[in-house]
């Protein structure tokens, strides 16, 4: 079960959003921190955020339990943790 | 996180509208200069700030001091950046800085608004130099402009007002970083997504 932080901020919605919408994805808020948990894979794909390249690569807060194995300008990818 | 007392001391400053610690912004930041006349020109006339004081002063103290004039641009709030000019002293530049660390190395000016912002950029633009960038970051919109001393001035305007939950995420990213650089493990960007959301999940009641 693999976690991925986003500061709660105005910047970051619409990547936390992004990564949301991903199929199994579940959210919680937490104070300052938006959640996003999934039991598989969780891939963001940059385009579909529509943020900017400073927010893209600042995006990510925290990885609960996950590996990132791709974090470039065309996806943010993180895989459950071995 | 933050501490109960760091907490507390910060919502009792809050509630009576005052700072939680002493500091009021930079006095001055120095720096040497071996063009003071392109110094005064890019300071005072290309971007505008007064020059509020300047003192020559005879070498004194350690042998290798020099006679020097000190002088100082508001910077606003009362706050200067100064520079020294050192009579005799040959010119120097670290030429083997790596571009990384030099671009780490910068001031950075702030302005409250896009029109003041755009204000900069022309009378840089008007005196001929060059803006070296133009970025929207994170919550700040910046110019860059290299002054004739080789250092990178960043002017800024704020894109949003900063929150309580960056004060908690810089807590805990503070406290990750400590954690990481004191362990065993190669100090990384993964490990320190690893050890905050540690930190995060932690701090949140099950």
């Amino acid at each position: 079960m693999t976690t991925l932080y986003f500061l709660d901020a105005a910047e970051f919605t619409d990547v936390s959003a992004v990564a949301a919408a991903q199929p199994g994805a579940r959210v919680e808020r937490l104070p300052g921190y938006v959640a996003v948990t999934s039991d598989g894979p969780l891939t963001v794909d940059r385009r579909a955020t529509g943020v900017r390249h400073s927010v893209w690569y600042s995006a990510l807060a925290a990885v609960g339990h996950g590996r990132v194995v791709q974090y470039d300008k065309d996806a943010l990818k993180v895989e459950p943790a071995q | 996180m933050t501490s109960p007392t760091v907490q507390a001391r910060e919502q009792e400053a809050a509630r009576a509208g005052a700072s939680s610690h002493p500091v009021r912004g930079i006095n001055h930041m120095a720096f040497p200069t071996f063009d003071p006349a392109g110094t005064i020109h890019f300071y005072g006339d290309v971007l505008g700030l007064p020059l509020v004081q300047t003192m020559q002063v005879k070498a004194w103290g350690p042998e290798y001091q020099r006679d020097f004039v000190h002088f100082f641009f508001d910077i606003g709030n009362a706050d200067c950046l100064a520079f020294f000019y050192y009579f005799g002293q040959e010119p120097y530049r670290d030429k083997n800085l790596p571009p990384l660390l030099d671009l780490g190395k910068h001031v950075a000016l702030h302005v409250d608004t896009l029109e003041d912002l755009d204000g900069f950029a022309k009378r840089i633009e008007d005196a001929g130099l060059t803006l070296d960038m133009r970025v929207m970051h994170e919550t700040v919109e910046s110019i860059y402009v290299r002054d004739p001393n080789g250092i990178l001035i960043e002017i800024a305007r704020p894109l949003r007002e900063l929150t309580e939950a960056d004060a908690v995420d810089a807590e805990i990213t503070a406290q990750a970083l400590l954690d990481i650089v004191a362990s065993d493990v190669e100090p990384t960007l993964d490990a320190l997504w690893t050890r905050k959301a540690e930190l995060i999940a932690s701090a949140v009641p099950a």
